[in-house]
């Protein structure tokens, strides 16, 4: 089965090279779409001899993860991870998110913070933004999923053929969710890691474009009107 | 009786605007057709303005009707500004396609 492992990057010449050196001996194809970074992301990407796409302007982690994809689906993935830059989850865990979807146990396998592997998570975020988020997701997905925002998720091939992710910024995660459930695909939570480096979202903003809880909720709106 | 004559005066100026933008091609002819048909409706409800008041009266609002009316403008102002949120909503996922588009077709 061929894994590609998906990395939305945005300012993030300090983590990227690291992130992909360890990523790479878990998957069989590293692709990164650099965002737009005002940084060296893309030249530090491109020195670790992966598939670096660009977008030509800053359009959002869910754009991002997006492209990566429909590329990965191109050029013929079988299993899709998501991955993030920050260096806040831990490579050698990929295998143990991949492997309910080897095993045809599940379409989407889901990472959460909260199985009992400890995270040095910032109690605002642990006490206030995930217990709204399960909230919001419980009420209108009936979700009961522990970690509705976590970006670390795997993908089968038919999965990522059908849920294509239209909000361009963090809402993607309540979006993907939704999409799990209208496709009626299998989901499955595995217990992962997280080390907190910075507090990177918070209600009112976060680095990127389309972050923070407010803004999450005000997209998932405007998309459920359009769509 | 003179708020009235300025207000007219406003909205005679904005149809000498509309003329001028419609021959100068600016706007198209749905355009012009909209705008001229809001000015001339505003310069109606104007000169019947005590009309207007007893109609409101009757209908049963307590205000007069210049309130009602700037009631009324300002949902349609709201309206208007909904609709245009969510057309930029539209463009702005059109610029990700084409972002998308442009960075999968460099990379091939």
């Amino acid at each position: 089965m061929k894994i590609f492992c998906i990395i939305p990057a945005y300012n993030e010449e300090k983590n990227i090279a690291k992130v992909i050196g360890e990523v790479k001996h878990f998957v069989d194809e590293v692709v990164v779409v650099d965002d737009c970074s005002a940084d060296k992301t893309f030249e530090q990407a491109m020195t670790q001899n992966v598939s670096v796409l660009r977008h030509v302007i800053n359009r959002g982690q869910g754009a991002a993860l997006q492209t990566g994809n429909e590329y990965a689906l191109n050029h013929g993935a079988d299993i899709i991870v998501h991955f993030d830059a920050d260096g806040q989850f831990l490579a050698k865990e990929i295998k143990d998110v991949v492997q309910p979807i080897i095993d045809d146990e599940a379409d989407v396998v889901l990472g959460s913070r909260f199985m009992g592997i400890d995270s040095n998570m910032p109690w605002s975020k642990k006490y206030i933004i995930m217990p709204i988020a399960r909230l919001v997701n419980k009420i209108f997905l009936k979700s009961t999923l522990t970690d509705p925002q976590n970006g670390f998720r795997v993908l089968s091939r038919a999965a990522a053929q059908k849920i294509t992710i239209m909000n361009d910024g963090s809402a993607h995660c309540s979006e993907i969710l939704h999409k799990i459930y209208r496709y009626k695909l299998r989901v499955k939570e595995v217990p992962i890691t997280v080390v907190y480096n910075e507090f990177g979202q918070t209600l009112l903003g976060g680095k990127g474009r389309g972050k923070g809880g407010i803004r999450i909720l005000k997209d998932l709106f405007i998309s459920f009107l359009i769509d | 009786m003179i708020q009235q004559i300025i207000a007219l005066v406003v909205i005679i100026f904005f149809l000498i605007i509309i003329f001028k933008q419609k021959k100068q091609g600016k706007i198209n002819a749905g355009e012009f057709i909209f705008w001229y048909i809001f000015c001339i409706g505003a310069g109606v409800v104007i000169i019947f303005l005590k009309l207007i008041d007893k109609l409101v009266t009757k209908i049963g609002f307590s205000g007069n009707g210049i309130e009602v009316l700037l009631y009324v403008s300002v949902v349609i102002l709201f309206y208007i500004i909904f609709r245009l949120r969510l057309q930029v909503e539209k463009l702005d996922r059109d610029i990700t396609k084409i972002t998308r588009i442009i960075s999968l077709n460099n990379k091939e």
